[in-house]
């Protein structure tokens, strides 16, 4: 009788649930969970992948804060990349998403083209913008001395490089761009005409209904790409010289650097160590978003 | 709608057998322990040769293996440059390697420290085939005494030069520029200017090649001494890196740039059309113009000596065969390995794909065939001449990445205009402060 009453309809239920998210928790656990582990212990050790792998204790973190000045570049370089990709970025994004929600005819071929370079993406864009970069014969050398300006060296000038791969992101925002038109489209009209009937212009309006009503929007951009920034490697990788982050080191970016410590020098266990370092300044970054987001971002339905 | 659920279903059933399939049958083959249905073993062979002119020609070297004995089957696998060395080591991780793969010689030692590769000294002490191969190639697959790589091929730096441009300006077409100073000479005579912008240039040293090709054209000798020291502000490096800071203030970055992006786009090359007098360049820099500017007349001579006594001294690179650790069929890998480096099939690759390669045997018949157009033997003769002037820069065990400490300084001397002497000694140090700590 003890038993019967055990086996409820609840924990059947329950069961059920449990066994139609085993696949993803056994892949969160083996691909995702076992690895995270084994390169937070791995950080400790000089692991080499192939034949090394002893404790070394803090070793890899020492070198790392005091001994290492390409590890404060490639820092640098990357919060250099974040602190004007993310707000650019998310700036432009906006602005795009504001045009794009006039009703105009032939709108949805101006979405269409913003939304473009966020669908090509990889290597090829790199090549591309390489070409379009170039000092000599690119393209956006030549408008500019259309108008009387002498180009920069863009991607062969230390001071330019990391502002040419921002240049690029702006290029490239269609996508977030998607996410504020949609958040957009779904602001009730009625705000508008009250604010309308109240004297409001078009600049009264963004700033008191539309921007306050995509914050939530604007808070998951943020968050989403400043994790993106941080892990900038392909562009550095593909358009510097030799992979290596060059001219002068202005394209070391963290990860590249991380990559070539572990698969050029084969110093996993310092790569992984890197990894770390990484992950805790990502997350601090987060936290500090996420206590600041209240202060601003506003939901409706919220009581507050 | 629970029709169509359960067809949906049903496709994914048939979809997820589908993928059974799929590793029950690898899994099949891997379970007859890489052999064939005749019993021969097989051997996984990696490269990165895929393109239309490569690909053939390793095809036909690993067929010619293939029909010579009837133990070995070689098959081919091609991975993308990117892809293969970290695939690679992922391989080797997973105690699932290939059994041979073409990799990068100068890393070579490092891999052998690693135990990445098999040490091949067993193998050697069998069937010495160390003579075959030029010295400084030779050297350079050895960690601690043991080669764990076998020479395949390799390439050098020269000086090409537009014989045309010569007469016009003057110049004895075959008496190509000896010293530093000749070079300068000569550029001089060759720069063409009209008003404020150049026409042709005679010569400018980073086309072509890094600033670390003249440092050690400069030097003659490596970063580093016999003794594993870093020798990097040496009096000759800053005198380097200051004469070719001279060429970057005499032209100016306009000039400089316009000429890189024409040399950037390869068909536009301004040595092509005479706007570029003189260029260091790889050997195989020749296949470019045979393919883009067939008439184009122009000589070949090593790189210039510095001051005159000081040596030719130009830079090459190249790829070894190995067997990466824990390969099943090491002794068959061999096999393959040494029949890949020995003389009939380095000379077909060096002949058909106009390579220079590591057997010296191989070299010398291969700059005579008679395959080879007269250009074509004139080039290749120079390259295979100057393969004894040329140095490798193999990276020390104790400081892999010790290049990722000095190009910085080296963009700084011609991109920020910092003092040379400044720079290097700022790369020394650094270079001095990595060997120790790898050292601890």
């Amino acid at each position: 009788m003890k038993k019967k009453k055990w086996w409820t309809m609840g924990r059947r239920e329950s069961l059920q649930g449990y066994i139609f998210v085993a696949p993803w928790v056994i892949g969160f656990l083996a691909f995702t969970l076992g690895p995270l582990a084994f390169s937070l212990y791995a950080s400790f050790t000089d692991y080499n992948i192939t034949s090394r792998m002893d404790f070394v204790g803090l070793q890899n973190y020492d070198q790392l804060f005091t001994g290492d000045d390409l590890f404060w570049t490639s820092l640098y370089n990357t919060l250099y990349f974040v602190i004007f990709s993310v707000p650019l970025t998310t700036i432009g994004a906006i602005f795009i998403s504001m045009l794009m929600n006039q009703s105009l005819p032939g709108m949805r071929i101006f979405r269409t083209i913003f939304y473009l370079p966020a669908v090509l993406s990889g290597v090829g864009v790199y090549l591309l913008w390489m070409q379009l970069l170039d000092p000599g014969t690119g393209l956006v050398n030549t408008i500019l001395s259309w108008f009387g300006i002498n180009g920069p060296n863009w991607l062969f000038d230390p001071d330019w490089t990391k502002p040419s791969l921002i240049f690029m992101k702006l290029w490239s925002v269609g996508g977030s761009m998607l996410l504020y038109l949609a958040s957009m489209q779904g602001i009730s009209k009625n705000l508008y005409e009250a604010a309308e009937i109240d004297g409001a212009g078009a600049w009264k309006k963004f700033l008191h209904i539309t921007l306050p009503l995509i914050t939530p929007v604007i808070f998951f951009d943020i968050i989403t790409s400043t994790i993106g920034s941080f892990q900038i490697f392909q562009e550095a990788y593909v358009m510097s010289q030799n992979g290596s982050g060059g001219p002068a080191s202005s394209m070391l970016f963290y990860n590249l650097y991380m990559w070539i410590k572990a698969f050029q020098s084969f110093d996993m266990g310092y790569a992984m160590a890197m990894s770390w370092i990484l992950f805790v300044v990502v997350l601090i970054i987060t936290l500090i978003n996420l206590k600041l987001a209240p202060k601003w971002v506003h939901y409706e339905g919220d009581d507050k | 709608m629970l029709k169509r659920f359960c067809l949906l279903a049903l496709a994914l059933l048939l979809f997820l057998t589908g993928c059974a399939g799929f590793t029950g049958g690898s899994e099949g083959t891997q379970a007859s322990e890489g052999k064939t249905e005749d019993g021969k073993v097989k051997i996984d062979f990696w490269t990165f040769w895929g393109s239309e002119i490569r690909r053939p020609v390793i095809d036909k070297i690993i067929e010619d293996f293939n029909n010579s004995q009837d133990e070995i089957v070689v098959e081919h696998t091609y991975i993308p440059f990117g892809d293969i060395w970290t695939k690679e080591l992922a391989a080797i991780a997973a105690n699932n390697p290939p059994d041979v793969v073409i990799n990068d010689i100068n890393a070579t030692a490092l891999r052998g420290q690693e135990g990445q590769a098999e040490n091949l000294a067993p193998y050697l002490e069998k069937d010495d085939i160390s003579g075959r191969f030029y010295e400084n190639l030779w050297d350079t697959t050895l960690y601690e005494g043991d080669s764990y790589g076998i020479p395949f091929n390799t390439d050098t730096r020269l000086l090409f030069y537009n014989k045309d441009a010569f007469k016009k300006a003057g110049l004895d077409p075959n008496k190509p520029p000896e010293t530093w100073e000749e070079l300068e000479e000569y550029a001089e005579k060759l720069d063409k200017k009209s008003g404020n912008t150049y026409e042709r240039i005679g010569f400018y040293p980073l086309y072509g090649v890094g600033s670390d090709v003249w440092l050690l054209n400069g030097s003659g000798m490596n970063y580093f001494n016999e003794d594993d020291e870093p020798v990097i502000n040496s009096e000759t490096n800053v005198d380097t890196m200051e004469w070719i800071k001279s060429w970057k203030d005499k032209y100016g970055e306009d000039t400089i740039n316009r000429y890189q992006s024409q040399i950037d786009s390869q068909q536009s090359n301004p040595f092509f059309n005479g706007s570029l007098g003189m260029m260091a360049n790889a050997a195989t820099f020749y296949t470019q113009i045979r393919d883009y500017a067939p008439d184009l007349d122009f000589g070949v001579a090593p790189l210039p000596e510095k001051t005159s006594g000081n040596g030719n001294t130009s830079w090459g690179g190249g790829f070894v065969a190995e067997i990466p650790k824990g390969s099943s069929h090491p002794d068959e890998a061999w096999e393959f390995i040494k029949y890949l480096t020995d003389k009939e099939a380095q000379e077909y690759w060096a002949v058909k794909n106009f390579d220079n390669i590591a057997n010296i045997e191989a070299s010398e018949s291969a700059a005579a065939s008679d395959e080879l157009s007269e250009k074509d033997q004139m080039v290749y003769e120079m390259a295979a001449q100057n393969l004894n002037e040329t140095l490798l820069t193999p990276m020390p065990a104790y400081a892999p990445d010790y290049v990722n400490l000095i190009n910085p300084q080296l963009d700084a001397i011609l991109i920020e205009n910092k003092p040379a002497q400044e720079a290097l000694d700022k790369a020394q140090q650094d270079v001095e402060e990595l060997v120790e700590k790898t050292a601890q």
